[in-house]
């Protein structure tokens, strides 16, 4: 049901929302503007181009000439002010060129410029040489005769070549050159494009990276605000799903834990009430007039109690200890202290059972950084052990040192751990101990021999921090 | 007449039993299966015996209600639950815990303890080896003679904690932090001190303590 609909999702935006589909738009627009935009360049190109032509046919030398022949034409008998009149025309529209004419007598009238060098009065010779300058130097020289017959005076266009070049000059590298501009404009656009297109994937993978590499204080990331539905939107969705199942899981973890605990506690308790039911009975039933061997069954029962008691409190203790659920105090701990105040506490019970007691613990104060009550309980294990498999060595001693960090010892003349852990219940109660001392960063070692065996607990150098 | 308990347990089968035990050494038992009537009752009752758990009302619950009410009444918990954290609960208003399977003897044993604790502030005279012990006069008596002994303020205070505590063994931190109300130093030797002097004044044979006995390289015991 879900999956399927996600598939629709899927499909829905994966042509529209798609990164794919954008960036192929991106190169798409990129490949359509070089070949629409470059006929509209040429276009472009050739319509400037063909203004520029209309300027370039003006200064052509031909034309210019059969213009000037033309104008030369219409002036016969003319006005001098008429003449006059023509070119200043002429040199409206030729602003480079330089004008003059010369009447029927000979004499210079108008000059346009007023500061072309040309005789006042010309005779033959100043014709002449007039010509002759002309001729092989770089000024374009039309002369006409007015009425275009001689006799009538005459007058002359000069033009430099080189304005006449300038004017019409070739079109066609400018063309290339604004071709080539366009182009580049193009492709830099297009990069500039891709650029930014990248730049804020990135942008966003990264944000989506720290996110994943900066969990909240629960442990867990926080989740991310997924604005798209392309394909990074969809991984900041898949991301967000992810953490609210981890949240959710964490929180059934909880649920699951406390469950546990509670089913501990209320086993433990199903269990014990029907074990202090048969310790009542018994205890009644010694009240009764019973046989030896009655009697001893009965003292069986009561220590078999006392052992099952025990076993169902390590096991429970075992459990919330391999599942991090046993309260852990740490503190700075004076160990001599400690053990002195445990030792009284067991005093009586290695009193009444015989034993030779022996201690042996420093003046000065010995610290561990350890929960007082988990040493305790390790203590309580392993003084337990001397006391029900060690009863035939009937010595017990207790040492604490200062030297190297600090040490306690345990010592008895039992018949070794080998046979000791042989007995039953044994086990599980070490195991808690090495558990605790594990946690506490302590560790015990056991020194077995035929004397006796030795229980040294230190704090472990392996493991620092 | 017997010290009145106010026992409350659920099981009928383990409470009729130690009804019945406690009877049989002395007790006068009212035992009610739930909480609810308990915070009436407490008030006519020397000892309070309470089972954790508890149909109905919680054990805690009831353990904290029954201080409110009776502050002066100590309270032994007893608890087929071990786990430590339950400890901690309920010593934060119980006076002594013991956990199921119990033994009748240590049941008997720690109210013993637990009433004598109580009844230290009540301070009965107490007759140990050839002393008899005045608490409320503050005065050590020869019995043997009638003399009073003259003890100093410390030796004194010393004397009475090791006798309420009597049986128990206690460390020489436990001593000085009683009787000097402050933490105990490494290597002090104050407590060592006090009691030899004290044994000068009250034991027959000082270098054979009979009285104050100690307990090598862990404490004192008076027995």
């Amino acid at each position: 049901m879900i999956n399927s609909s996600t598939d629709r999702n899927r499909r829905r935006y994966s042509l529209r929302q798609s990164l794919l589909s954008k960036y192929l738009l991106i190169v798409l627009c990129a490949l359509l503007i070089v070949p629409l935009g470059i006929p509209a360049i040429l276009i472009a190109v050739s319509l400037q181009t063909r203004a520029d032509n209309r300027d370039a046919s003006l200064y052509d030398s031909n034309r210019l000439e059969r213009m000037w022949h033309e104008e030369a034409a219409r002036l016969d008998n003319a006005a001098p002010e008429a003449i006059d009149a023509a070119l200043n025309r002429v040199k409206a529209a030729y602003p480079k060129a330089e004008l003059f004419w010369v009447d029927a007598s000979g004499a210079t009238r108008l000059k346009l410029p007023d500061t072309i060098g040309v005789p006042a009065s010309w005779s033959a010779s100043d014709a002449v040489a007039f010509m002759k300058g002309t001729s092989g130097s770089g000024v374009f020289t039309v002369v006409a005769f007015l009425g275009d017959k001689p006799g009538g005076g005459f007058m002359t266009l000069q033009l430099d070549r080189a304005e006449m070049r300038k004017a019409g000059g070739p079109p066609t590298s400018r063309t290339y050159l604004l071709l080539l501009a366009a182009i580049l404009l193009v492709l830099g656009l297009f990069l500039f494009v891709s650029l930014l297109f990248f730049y804020r994937i990135r942008r966003r993978l990264v944000r989506l990276e720290t996110a994943m590499t900066a969990p909240a204080e629960t442990g867990i990331p926080l989740p991310v605000d997924a604005m798209r539905m392309d394909e990074i939107g969809r991984l900041e969705h898949a991301f967000n799903a992810m953490i609210g199942q981890l949240e959710r899981s964490r929180k059934r973890e909880a649920k699951e834990e406390a469950l546990r605990r509670d089913l501990i506690a209320k086993l433990s308790h199903d269990l014990r009430t029907p074990l202090t039911a048969i310790r009542s009975h018994a205890f009644s039933l010694g009240q009764e007039a019973l046989s030896v061997k009655g009697k001893e069954s009965l003292e069986l029962i009561d220590r078999k109690v006392d052992s099952l008691g025990r076993l169902i409190d390590n096991l429970f203790s075992f459990t919330l200890l391999t599942s991090g659920q046993y309260p852990y105090h740490p503190q700075r701990v004076d160990i001599v202290r400690l053990a002195r105040m445990h030792m009284a506490g067991w005093y009586p019970a290695f009193e009444q059972a015989g034993f030779e007691i022996d201690t042996d613990l420093p003046e000065e104060a010995v610290c561990w950084n350890v929960d007082p009550q988990w040493l305790e309980r390790v203590l309580d294990n392993y003084l337990q052990n001397v006391l029900r498999h060690a009863r035939d060595g009937r010595y017990i001693g207790l040492r604490v040192s200062g030297e190297a960090g600090g040490r306690i010892v345990i010592a008895d003349r039992g018949p070794g751990m080998e046979a000791a852990s042989k007995e039953k219940g044994a086990g599980i109660g070490l195991s808690i101990a090495a558990l605790m001392l594990k946690d506490m960063r302590l560790r015990s070692i056991f020194r077995s021999g035929a004397s006796g065996t030795e229980v040294h607990i230190f704090p472990d150098s392996t493991l620092t921090g | 007449m017997g010290k009145r308990v106010l026992y409350i347990e659920d099981d009928a089968d383990i409470g009729s039993w130690v009804k019945e035990d406690l009877e049989r050494r002395g007790y006068e038992v009212d035992w009610l299966v739930s909480g609810e009537e308990a915070v009436s009752r407490v008030r006519a009752a020397d000892l309070v015996v309470l089972d954790v758990m508890l149909p109905g009302l919680d054990g805690f619950t009831v353990g904290r209600r029954l201080k409110k009410e009776a502050p002066d009444v100590p309270i032994l918990m007893l608890s087929a639950r071990t786990a430590v954290d339950d400890k901690l609960q309920g010593l934060q208003f119980a006076d002594d815990y013991l956990t199921k399977p119990f033994h009748p003897d240590e049941l008997a044993a720690r109210l013993d303890v637990l009433q004598r604790r109580y009844a230290a502030s009540v301070d009965q005279p107490a007759a140990c080896g050839h002393l008899l012990i005045h608490p409320e006069l503050q005065t050590v008596v020869d019995s043997r003679t009638g003399e009073e002994i003259p003890l100093t303020a410390k030796q004194l205070q010393i004397l009475l904690y090791l006798l309420r505590n009597r049986g128990q063994i206690l460390t020489k931190e436990q001593i000085y932090e009683a009787v000097w109300g402050e933490p105990h130093l490494d290597r002090d030797k104050t407590v060592n001190v006090h009691i030899r002097y004290l044994r000068e004044r009250i034991e027959l044979d000082p270098g054979n303590p009979q009285i104050i006995e100690t307990i090598r390289g862990i404490g004192y015991r008076v027995k």
